[in-house]
């Protein structure tokens, strides 16, 4: 039974706001241009996640970011629900919120509820990079779950150690496995796939190669593998309605899927409960028209369009849409929050499609 | 008039609800398996104590943050597989939260939402504190009452049939040799020789006729002993149709857009344990003794309540239990196929609808679906305290020619 629930209220760290994200020419060969900016925050922090100065439960506008114990800049964020782990410059991963702990020589993150992911130096000259899984509640400290050393990613595209490598987790630098939050912990990838990115959602996965073909599969009953059934997939199945349109980034949500075209489109598929994929909502339209009736009963109205005639409500979106951004700007980045998707715009403006919650939230855009 | 409004009725409310819970935070028991992430418990935890230490407007938030987690675990994967202590921790957080918005001074609206509350937790959680949810339910839905019940006449011809577009439905043509043979009270042992273990289609005559229910309930019944319930509705045609979708909403909505005031849409209130919600609802109908031939326990017979306007469509479909169909108000024209014919039936082959045949009964496509003209089948009207048994995973379509109330028994 599918049922609708309370809106969303998951944290994402934001992007700059304020200096632009090159968009990666060279696709996923590597952040070509990436000039150091200010990460803000917002949203849910109830459990003391740095997210800014304000150190209430919610977070309403962007806060600038600073890393916990103020130590260099924040290089990149990986949030999960209730803590948030940051990646300095230096290679200092720290964590904040209902885990903690820190732990240096560190190039990449990745941060779930059940693990907490690190790609790290290896130890002595010479030494492979090595990527760990720990619990949270483990603070770094002791032994991690699971550790696998990977192959020297370093000497492609002539990158030094120490810069984000090539394939960000969960993809394994290799790019022939992921991690992933169930066991076992190490997926593996068909090599011809030559996966450079991967995201995973709540039930799928979505995986962008390096021609900007995107795949998808896991669960499909929210419509979010983008194949137009509700089936599930077991292996990798190319997004045959984008075909021939090339990829440069892509996002997953809890149950949507997002992606962002070399030419600034943004496609959006899969669930549709809290208006995650700006389409028209049920439960937003409901939650705005709810009124008081006599007897202290609410009375719902149905939305209306202005002609009298009710508005189609769209639940899931089982293949990809392609959605219209205000001002005509042109997207430049997507990224997920389990029931929200954030977009940042070449104009330069964070938008956020999310939903209504009592207090209600700010649609935040940059200068 | 009405004699909860002002502090009087808050505060009384107040006592009633506090009574139900434990003195201390420690006796609520939050204890919680490994699939439970630690910080959900955790955030529990400081809800719970939030609570008993008497800070309604943050225990509110806190719980309001452990419901949304709760529910996005609670819609991972499929439903039979999430975690029960899930749905106990999201049980918890209703409660917590239910509790905290009637203690606000905000009148009926805070009792009404307390109570959408109470139901999602029901629908959605798993029973703990011994059930806790359905009493705070019943002590809120009492208070919301209070001083408003209206003097029970006769019930009313149900005002749908007054406003129906066509009359009253015409009864599709039934030969005699394909009707559901009918028994009037037979002994345990008659309906098992005759029905269970041959696994046959029978209409029992006697048995229910005289459950409460049959009497008593009406449209102005169901709206006065649950009408600010939350129950989940289906619209559409049919669950096969691609426009079909679930919706919550209280019984008093449901009656209002899909029952009377002629509907625009077809909605169904299909397949919903009502009676485990409601519990002065299922002292109004009994269970039919045969099912004490199975072998499961009464605990685990499935009860489902089935309201709807005339026209409601089950495409035809098997189940994996016995079913006992009790007919409580108006019409169905039910067909039967035996599973033997199954594939004459042509089932969809993805895994979401495999129980569920392609071919619309009433109008089939036998270009596409050719064997399903040769496929034999039994039919019957069922009408008001008559029984349907259909056996387990025999093929069933139903279509209710009348405004309908029926109660399925599922069981083993």
């Amino acid at each position: 039974m599918s049922v609708k629930g309370p809106p969303a209220s998951s944290q994402v760290p934001g992007p700059s706001p304020t200096s632009p994200v090159a968009p990666s020419r060279g696709r996923c060969q590597g952040k070509v241009e990436e000039r150091p900016g200010s990460w803000f925050g917002f949203g849910f922090c109830g459990f003391g996640q740095a997210l800014g100065s304000d150190r209430g439960h919610q977070v309403h506008s962007p806060q600038p970011l600073c890393s916990p114990d103020r130590g260099g800049d924040i290089c990149s964020v990986s949030a999960s629900w209730s803590y948030t782990a940051f990646l300095s410059c230096a290679g200092r991963v720290q964590l904040s919120g209902s885990a903690g702990g820190a732990a240096d020589g560190c190039r990449d993150l990745w941060a779930s509820e059940t693990l907490f992911v690190v790609l790290r130096d290896g130890r002595g000259p010479g030494a492979r990079a090595e990527l760990q899984a720990w619990a949270p509640s483990s603070a770094l400290r002791g032994e991690p779950l699971w550790v696998q050393t990977v192959e020297a990613e370093t000497e492609r595209e002539g990158r030094a150690g120490g810069e984000t490598p090539a394939a960000p987790l969960p993809l394994l630098p290799c790019a022939r496995a992921y991690v992933s939050p169930w066991l076992p912990l190490a997926q593996p990838l068909a090599p011809e796939l030559r996966a450079c990115r991967l995201e995973l959602g709540t039930e799928h996965a979505l995986l962008l190669d390096e021609a900007g073909q995107v795949y998808s599969w896991g669960g499909g009953r929210h419509g979010q593998l983008g194949h137009g059934t509700l089936e599930a997939e077991l292996e990798p199945r190319l997004l045959e309605a984008l075909q021939g349109l090339p990829m440069a980034e892509v996002a997953a949500g809890g149950w949507h899927s997002v992606c962002v075209s070399e030419t600034g489109d943004i496609y959006i598929w899969g669930w549709n409960e809290s208006g995650q994929l700006a389409l028209p909502s049920r439960s937003l339209a409901e939650d705005r028209k709810t009124v008081s009736g006599e007897d202290g009963s609410e009375v719902k109205g149905t939305a209306r369009t202005e002609d009298g005639a009710p508005t189609s409500f769209i639940a899931l979106q089982p293949f990809p849409a392609l959605l219209d951004l205000p001002l005509g700007a042109g997207a430049v980045k997507a990224s997920c929050g389990s029931r929200h998707t954030a977009v940042v715009t070449s104009a330069e403006k964070l938008l956020t499609q999310q939903v209504e919650s009592q207090p209600p939230r700010g649609c935040s855009s940059g200068q | 008039m009405a004699e909860d409004s002002g502090q009087a009725g808050t505060g009384a409310l107040r006592e009633a609800l506090r009574a139900l819970l434990p003195r201390r935070k420690e006796d609520l028991r939050l204890d919680f398996g490994d699939r439970v992430e630690r910080s959900a418990v955790t955030l529990l935890q400081r809800a719970a104590s939030l609570f008993y230490g008497g800070a309604r407007a943050e225990c509110l938030r806190t719980s309001e943050a452990v419901l949304d987690y709760a529910w996005e675990r609670l819609n991972s994967g499929p439903w039979r597989d999430v975690d029960k202590d899930w749905r106990r921790l999201y049980a918890f957080g209703c409660l917590l939260k239910a509790v905290c918005l009637c203690e606000d001074p905000g009148g009926a609206a805070g009792v009404a939402a307390a109570l959408k509350v109470c139901d999602m937790g029901l629908l959605m959680g798993a029973a703990v504190l011994d059930d806790v949810l359905t009493k705070v339910a019943a002590v809120l839905q009492t208070h919301l009452l209070s001083g408003k019940r209206p003097a029970r006449g006769p019930s009313q011809e149900p005002p749908s049939a007054k406003k129906a577009r066509n009359g009253p439905a015409a009864v599709p043509e039934m030969r005699s040799e394909e009707a559901v043979p009918r028994l009037h009270r037979p002994s345990l042992q008659c309906f098992r020789e005759r029905c269970l273990v041959p696994q046959r289609p029978v209409v029992l005559e006697g048995v229910a006729g005289h459950w409460p229910c049959m009497s008593k309930w009406s449209v102005e019944y169901l709206q006065e002993i649950a009408g600010c319930r939350t129950v989940p509705v289906e619209v559409g045609s049919r669950y096969t149709d691609e426009e079909w979708s679930q919706r919550l909403m209280t019984v008093n909505e449901f009656i209002s857009k899909y029952i009377l005031n002629e509907p625009r849409d077809v909605g169904y209130l299909a397949q919903h344990q009502l009676f485990d919600q409601v519990p002065e609802l299922r002292e109004d109908i009994g269970i039919p003794d045969y099912c004490c031939l199975g072998d499961g326990d009464e605990e685990q017979i499935t009860i489902n309540a089935w309201f709807g306007p005339a026209g409601t469509v089950s495409p035809l479909h098997q189940d994996p239990q016995q079913n006992f169909l009790v007919q409580v108000l108006g019409r169905k024209y039910i067909r039967l196929y035996s599973p033997q014919e199954s594939e004459a039936l042509y089932p969809h082959d993805t895994h979401l609808l495999h129980n569920t045949s392609q071919v619309d009964v009433e109008s089939p496509d036998l270009e596409k679906f050719p064997r399903f003209a040769e496929a034999p089948f039994l039919s019957c009207v069922l009408a008001p305290g008559e029984i349907l048994f259909i056996p387990v995973k025999y093929w069933h379509y139903v279509r209710a020619l009348d405004l309908s109330f029926s109660v399925s028994f599922w069981w083993s």
